[in-house]
């Protein structure tokens, strides 16, 4: 089970480092294309929808390693096993709620079948529309892989602030550069 | 329709107090509602509508701001500002924590999130500030306080997902944001300065020109990337989204070419980082587009504003009004979420009794800000109590002080908007 959640993060990582960086690319070569006079006509479309593929994608990491924003300060306040009969909730939730998503966003690419996008006629919506229910099973299969460490967090104390940590662990690490 | 929307009012504060992230909340609340109000066969609209509010362009800047600031949080770009700040304002009793005001104004200009620049910044300085005789609790006040002050210094996270819930140019809040930053930023050096006679805090260094010499040339990229960014967007050489692109561009050169300090591993870690902090804010405002939808049948907003101008018309009193309900609101919510949460529902108030909405954009932010400092959700301050392994609540004592001083401009800025108004009639006529 650790293995293969070591393998989904790496997997989810390359996807979100990937999607960041054409994120970057698009808009730079929109701003240098239309500085040099020759406007790209899909950069507006294709810049939207790398967003939103990063949204989704990143997402699902974001699910992997607990980084969505919620409110724990009431949970936290409860004895160990409502604690972790919300945490258990609360999971049951998202996952509900990405599982619909799965269904409803196969259900638009059906739909979709013969639409392009307008800039690049070549490109298929389902394609770019894919995003919903494949970024969606993937939310899924992050929150199921950390349900038990969820739990057990729960179970022990106080759930932590998954942003605040990482930040912390960036901000030692370039103390100790600075050090050095 | 109105008892939908108290359906989804109750259902969504049940699950996020039993901490379902508050992105899902919004979604499930909604999909429920769709099911209720219109039947099965109209949940396809969702994941249409989950779609189309992930591609809200101007919030394009948003993962390229966050990128950008990775990249400087991985390289040396923390040092050398603040060997810069302390060649500058070190020889002035208490100078360290003016250090970290000016560090953290500094920052802000590259970051755009305030978690980070606690992070990069404090786990520098508070160590520093300790070992010169601060009390961890000042330390940490100070450090969060500041930190939080930058996210009205542009270019601001915040501050754009105002622009795109409000459909108002980020440039503008941008410029808005900066005579209250100086303001705000030269408010907590004064206390500092107050502080440092109170407690005796030491001098750092005798002011030398040599030292400021050479932390002016070794800082000298790090300040060219704020003049170049903001530059080239007040100037209106690029839009807001193209300065994010081009501060990622000159953050990459400055690491990769200029200091070399930066490795590939490094830089992976900032491109992942920077992709999770833009996912968490940008499914949050997905999810509030299929809430909107219901909202904008409802017209609930505007019976809001209806009902609330029959009580007061008076800007003032509904600027108070709005201060009280945003600070309590920054006590319990993440500054994105109450930006995403609210701005569609009090617009329609702001328009009506006439207040400018980025005259309001930079009193929300304001607001935030000081949340930011406010337990029990008040990310920074526990970000910097980490660091100082200071008690939240001693550090809140400790930080009031500063708190007055934002609350302070916040003041200024609410009753004067000449403060943030005047910049941008310079600008734009």
């Amino acid at each position: 089970m650790k293995t293969f959640r070591h393998f989904y993060n790496r997997l989810l990582e390359a996807i979100a480092a990937i999607l960041i960086v054409a994120v970057t690319a698009i808009v730079t070569a929109g701003f240098v294309f239309r500085w040099s006079g020759h406007s790209l006509v899909w950069y507006d479309e294709v810049a939207a929808i790398s967003l939103a593929w990063l949204t989704y994608y990143a997402g699902a990491l974001a699910a992997l390693r607990g980084a969505h924003i919620g409110f724990a300060g009431f949970v936290n306040s409860l004895p160990a096993q409502w604690r972790v009969a919300a945490t258990l909730f609360s999971s049951a939730v998202t996952i509900f709620f990405f599982a619909l998503l799965t269904w409803t966003g196969f259900e638009v690419v059906k739909i979709l079948k013969g639409d392009t996008l307008v800039s690049i006629p070549e490109v298929s919506l389902q394609i770019t529309q894919s995003v919903i229910p494949i970024a969606s099973a993937m939310f899924v299969l992050a929150e199921l892989l950390r349900l038990p460490d969820l739990l057990e967090e729960a179970r022990r104390g106080p759930l932590v602030d998954h942003e605040i940590q990482e930040a912390l662990e960036h901000g030692k690490i370039a103390a100790r550069e600075h050090r050095k | 329709m109105n008892g939908t929307i108290i359906f989804m009012l109750i259902g969504m504060a049940a699950l996020v107090m039993v901490n379902v992230p508050i992105a899902v909340a919004l979604g499930v609340v909604a999909v429920a509602a769709i099911w209720i109000a219109q039947g099965s066969h109209m949940l396809p609209n969702a994941a249409l509508v989950m779609f189309e509010g992930a591609t809200n362009f101007p919030l394009l800047a948003v993962p390229l701001f966050v990128f950008a600031g990775g990249i400087m949080n991985a390289s040396s770009i923390a040092r050398r500002l603040i060997n810069l700040a302390t060649a500058i304002l070190g020889f002035i009793r208490g100078g360290l924590s003016m250090v970290t005001v000016g560090a953290s104004m500094f920052f802000a200009e590259i970051s755009g999130s305030a978690v980070a620049d606690v992070a990069a910044l404090g786990t520098l300085l508070i160590p520093a500030m300790k070992e010169r005789g601060y009390s961890k609790e000042f330390a940490a006040a100070v450090t969060s306080s500041s930190a939080s002050l930058a996210i009205i210094i542009p270019p601001s996270i915040p501050m754009i997902l105002y622009a795109a819930m409000a459909q108002e140019s980020a440039v503008k809040l941008f410029i808005a944001g900066i005579i209250p930053g100086v303001l705000g930023g030269l408010g907590l050096m004064a206390l500092c300065y107050y502080y440092a006679w109170k407690y005796n805090f030491p001098v750092e260094q005798k002011f030398q020109l040599t030292r400021l010499g050479t932390a002016l040339k070794e800082g000298a990229w790090a300040l060219v990337m704020p003049i170049v960014i903001l530059g080239g967007i007040f100037g209106g050489f690029v839009t807001a989204t193209e300065g994010a692109a081009l501060a990622v561009v000159v953050a990459l050169f400055i690491a990769l070419f200029i200091y070399r300090d930066i490795d590939m591993k490094s830089l992976y870690t900032a491109c992942i980082d920077s992709a999770i902090q833009t996912a968490v804010v940008m499914l949050l405002v997905a999810a509030s587009a299929l809430v909107g939808v219901f909202l904008t049948e409802s017209q609930l907003p505007q019976k809001l504003a209806t009902a609330m101008v029959t009580l007061t018309s008076n800007p003032y009193m509904v600027l108070l009004l709005l201060n009280i309900f945003f600070l309590v609101l920054g006590m319990f919510l993440h500054s994105a979420a109450a930006i995403i949460l609210t701005v569609p529902i009090v617009l329609p108030l702001i328009h009506q009794v006439g207040i400018d909405p980025i005259h309001f954009g930079l009193v929300l932010t304001l607001n935030l800000a000081i949340g930011q400092q406010t337990p029990p959700v008040a990310s920074v301050l526990i970000a910097s109590c980490s660091i100082a392994k200071s008690d939240i609540w001693a550090t809140t004592r400790a930080n009031l002080g500063f708190i007055g001083v934002l609350v302070g401009v916040l003041m200024l800025c609410s009753y004067v908007p000449w403060l943030s108004l005047v910049l941008i009639q310079m600008f734009y006529g």
